[in-house]
């Protein structure tokens, strides 16, 4: 049950993703507004991706290459699982909460950078592979600071269950509490999900890097995949940092959508006004910057944990 | 199922892969913006991910197997559309029946020929038009995919005795089975690690079609790099005809401004920004239709460059010129006079690049000479220093074109119908251009220093502020020209009512 409702909310958020993508992008190119199109095309493109051939380089990987979408849809899956859908108090909420959701949750997106890796490596093409060391140099410098804003979430609940997490922000959200923590999240979440200014690895000038070589059925589902870890990102901040499915009337799952649309509105947003950054420029940021201001914020949220008890 | 698979693919965007030969008849990147211009067509940046390979204007037999390559790498159902210009417009070459060389031509072929439109946009229509309904055939089965157009074997085969090739005998020379080993060098610290040999080129999305540069890198770092080919894009026509006659100043300027326009709208895409390069897009077409509207042309001068403000100011927004072009591919001013290909006319503007001399802070503007462009007061815009930029970087040559469009816009505006050069010397969009030298040749030359020892990301970031060309070029327009033909017309329509009766008669006696 738990299953289902996971995966037809993450279909869901990954179509939400492509018909928010184009309203944004052709909002930002100060083009008219065609709703009916935006919502059609998602339909539309895949359709034409499964009527087109999946083509093969010389001498790929075939398995890895075969794997890496299977990997990247599973580690965004899981992600998701983590993260309470519906309303807390219900019974079901609590039943379907891991006892240590943000570790699973941190487990299931270091994966990505796994995913991504093989995706380009096993193509047997430069740019893809290009596109593959883009990557791991762009994971290491924003898993740090998204796994500190995540700690610092889960001291007010003191437990890495996310249904705790949530419960302990009944009074005030963490974003409230937290103000550097889902800034921060959110620039460590746009790399996770490498879109944007952090789309390194399949950027333009490698002529789509890891994904080049991809066509038909395989881009589909790669594609698909990359914007059900951006689902999963923005589930797990409005979990984290919005309160998730608190709010008033009892709405739990419609609070719980809404938030994480509100989230993966502002990423998508972002993706289409900033500038793709040079990777070097965000590594040094990243840890000049952003670990240090993540400390920051467990530090201070530790102290108000403290302070306030 | 499969017929109602078929029926939602046929409805979708047109996914297209671009080939951009000499003298393309009108400029492909304008199908980027999509249903508001043309039809609902994407330009797709890998052969994999298009349905449609559309070829502009004609292949050099140089760069035909290349294409037909290109050609091979696009999935089934697949198909090509040859855009060309209006038959006869260049002679011997209608006889060619396909635009891959000989041999290649094993399937019926889709020809849109486009005639010289007053708007460069109704070409862009019909082949808009074309586009989509090649992959409504194509997913409905109606039109059969193209067969590859080169034998799908390995360039050599694998005969080794191992799953990759190795062992077994052929392996001398480091060249086992075609297949260069990899070669081991110093990188930048010292350490002896594999390099790769690539060859980016003829078709790569992000530099203009034609170049071509062999490369040999560790990781993404570029180590060595050399020229292979030259792009071929041609500057706009009007900058050609200056070199021998004069031209007006609005004509030329109005050209500048949309070229440099074009390129940015490209590298805008090419950093991520596509929705704003589409913006960017638009203005420059935007721009070449003012010729119907000539009486206006100030007012739309001067909304056009409050837009073009709105656009500088979410470029800045971006983090561009911050985070992504500062301080990458700094050609300095020593740099650029220390080299060979400069073109050394001597006086003021001696070198000759244009806006990638004056990024670099050099008052190099032969327009400076120009008595019809001093009679305007025209002072040329020089990059300088400030506090959080420098001159002669990526983000310097940035901010030169965008300020290049105000200043080109202003000239336009006031010049009324003022004509310049024609004595065999004009400042084209990329420099000084003279019967025998072009700015292009000597940009291209730059390439090497620029981007050896830079992280790859740089050294597209540095290739493409060089504006080597983007797609076709930009159409002229002749606001006081079209003025002049409406002034006319408007005579010849009064004078037309006056005589009314008599001009019936005229004809009636014919």
């Amino acid at each position: 049950m738990h299953a289902v409702a996971v995966f037809v909310l993450l279909g869901a958020g990954m179509y939400a993703v492509c018909v928010l993508d184009h309203l944004v992008g052709n909002r930002v190119a100060g083009q008219s507004v065609r709703v009916c199109a935006a919502f059609a095309q998602p339909w539309q493109s895949a359709a034409l991706e499964l009527r087109t051939q999946r083509v093969t380089t010389e001498r790929p990987d075939s398995a890895l290459w075969a794997l890496a979408p299977a990997l990247l849809g599973a580690a965004a899956a899981t992600a998701v699982a983590t993260v309470p859908l519906g309303a807390l108090g219900s019974g079901a909420a609590e039943r379907w909460d891991v006892n240590a959701g943000i570790v699973l949750f941190g487990a299931a997106m270091a994966l990505v950078m796994v995913a991504v890796y093989l995706n380009g490596w096993a193509a047997n093409s430069a740019f893809s592979l290009i596109g593959a060391y883009r990557f791991v140099a762009q994971a290491l410098s924003y898993e740090m600071p998204l796994a500190l804003v995540l700690i610092a979430a889960a001291l007010p609940a003191e437990s890495l269950s996310v249904g705790a997490i949530v419960q302990s922000q009944a009074s005030v959200w963490n974003i409230v509490r937290q103000p550097l923590g889902l800034p921060i999240y959110l620039i460590a979440g746009l790399g996770l999900a490498f879109w944007g200014p952090l789309a390194t690895p399949d950027a333009q000038d490698l002529a789509g890097g890891t994904e080049v070589e991809l066509s038909g059925p395989a881009l589909l589902l790669w594609r698909a995949a990359r914007a059900g870890v951006l689902v999963a990102v923005a589930a797990m901040g409005a979990a984290a940092f919005l309160g998730g499915p608190l709010g008033p009337w009892q709405l739990g799952l419609v609070w719980m959508a809404a938030k994480t649309l509100l989230l993966v509105l502002i990423m998508l947003w972002l993706g289409h006004r900033l500038a793709r950054v040079r990777l070097e420029w965000f590594v040094r940021v990243a840890w000049t910057v952003l670990i240090p201001l993540a400390l920051v914020d467990v530090f201070a949220s530790g102290a108000l944990v403290l302070w306030s008890r | 199922m499969i017929g109602a698979l078929a029926r939602l693919a046929s409805g979708g965007p047109a996914r297209v892969f671009p080939l951009v030969g000499a003298h393309p008849p009108g400029r492909v990147e304008l199908l980027r913006l999509g249903n508001e211009v043309t039809e609902d067509v994407t330009l797709v940046d890998s052969p994999r991910a298009a349905t449609v390979l559309l070829v502009a204007g004609h292949i050099p037999a140089s760069l035909q197997e290349p294409a037909r390559r290109v050609h091979d790498q696009l999935p089934h159902p697949r198909s090509t559309v040859w855009w060309v210009g209006a038959s006869g417009s260049e002679s011997g070459r209608e006889s060619a029946r396909t635009p891959f060389g000989a041999g290649t031509d094993t399937f019926p072929l889709v020809l849109v020929e486009s005639g010289t439109q007053a708007d460069e946009l109704d070409a862009l229509r019909t082949l808009g038009r074309t586009l989509r309904k090649m992959v409504q055939d194509l997913v409905s089965g109606v039109r059969p995919s193209e067969p590859d157009l080169l034998p799908d074997v390995d360039p050599t085969p694998w005969r080794g005795v191992g799953p990759y090739g190795q062992g077994g005998a052929g392996m001398t020379g480091g060249v086992p089975y075609g297949r260069p080993m990899t070669e081991r060098a110093a990188d930048r610290d010292g350490l002896e690690l594999d390099q790769l040999p690539l060859r980016v080129g003829p078709y790569f999305p992000p530099f203009p079609a034609g170049l071509v540069l062999d490369l040999k890198l560790q990781g993404d770092l570029v180590q060595e790099s050399q020229l292979g080919a030259a792009p071929h894009t041609p500057p706009a026509r009007i900058f050609a005809t200056a070199l021998a006659e004069p031209v007006p100043i609005a004509t030329l300027e109005l050209a500048r401004a949309r070229s440099h326009l074009a390129w940015l709208a490209h590298a805008l895409h090419v950093h991520g920004l596509a929705a704003l390069g589409r913006r960017a897009l638009q203005l420059s077409s935007r721009l070449g239709g003012v010729s119907s509207d000539a009486r206006f042309l100030p007012a739309i001068l001067a909304s056009a460059q409050g837009e073009i403000l709105t656009l500088q100011r979410a470029i800045e927004c971006s983090g561009l010129f911050w985070w992504s072009t500062r301080g990458v591919g700094v050609l300095t001013e020593s740099g650029l006079r220390a080299h060979p290909d400069a073109l050394d006319a001597g006086g003021t503007h001696a070198l000759g690049l244009g806006p990638v001399a004056r990024a670099a802070g050099l008052r190099d503007d032969c327009r400076v000479d120009e008595p019809a462009y001093r009679a305007l007061g025209f002072e040329p815009v020089v990059q300088a220093a400030g506090a959080r930029s420098q001159v002669g970087d990526a983000s310097a040559r940035w901010r030169q074109r965008i300020s290049e469009v105000y200043q080109s816009l202003d000239l336009a505006a006031r010049a009324g119908d003022a004509h310049a050069w024609g004595n065999g010397i004009v400042e084209g969009v990329r420099g000084t251009m003279t019967a025998g030298a072009d700015p292009q040749a000597a940009l291209f030359a730059l390439i090497p220093d620029a981007i050896t020892g830079r992280a790859w990301e740089d050294a597209v970031t540095t290739v493409v502020s060089l504006d080597l060309g983007v797609g076709g070029a930009v159409q002229d327009v002749h606001p006081w020209a079209a003025r002049e033909q409406l002034r006319a017309r408007t005579r010849r329509d009064a004078a037309a009512g006056d005589h009314e009766m008599s001009g019936m008669s005229g004809m009636a006696g014919m």
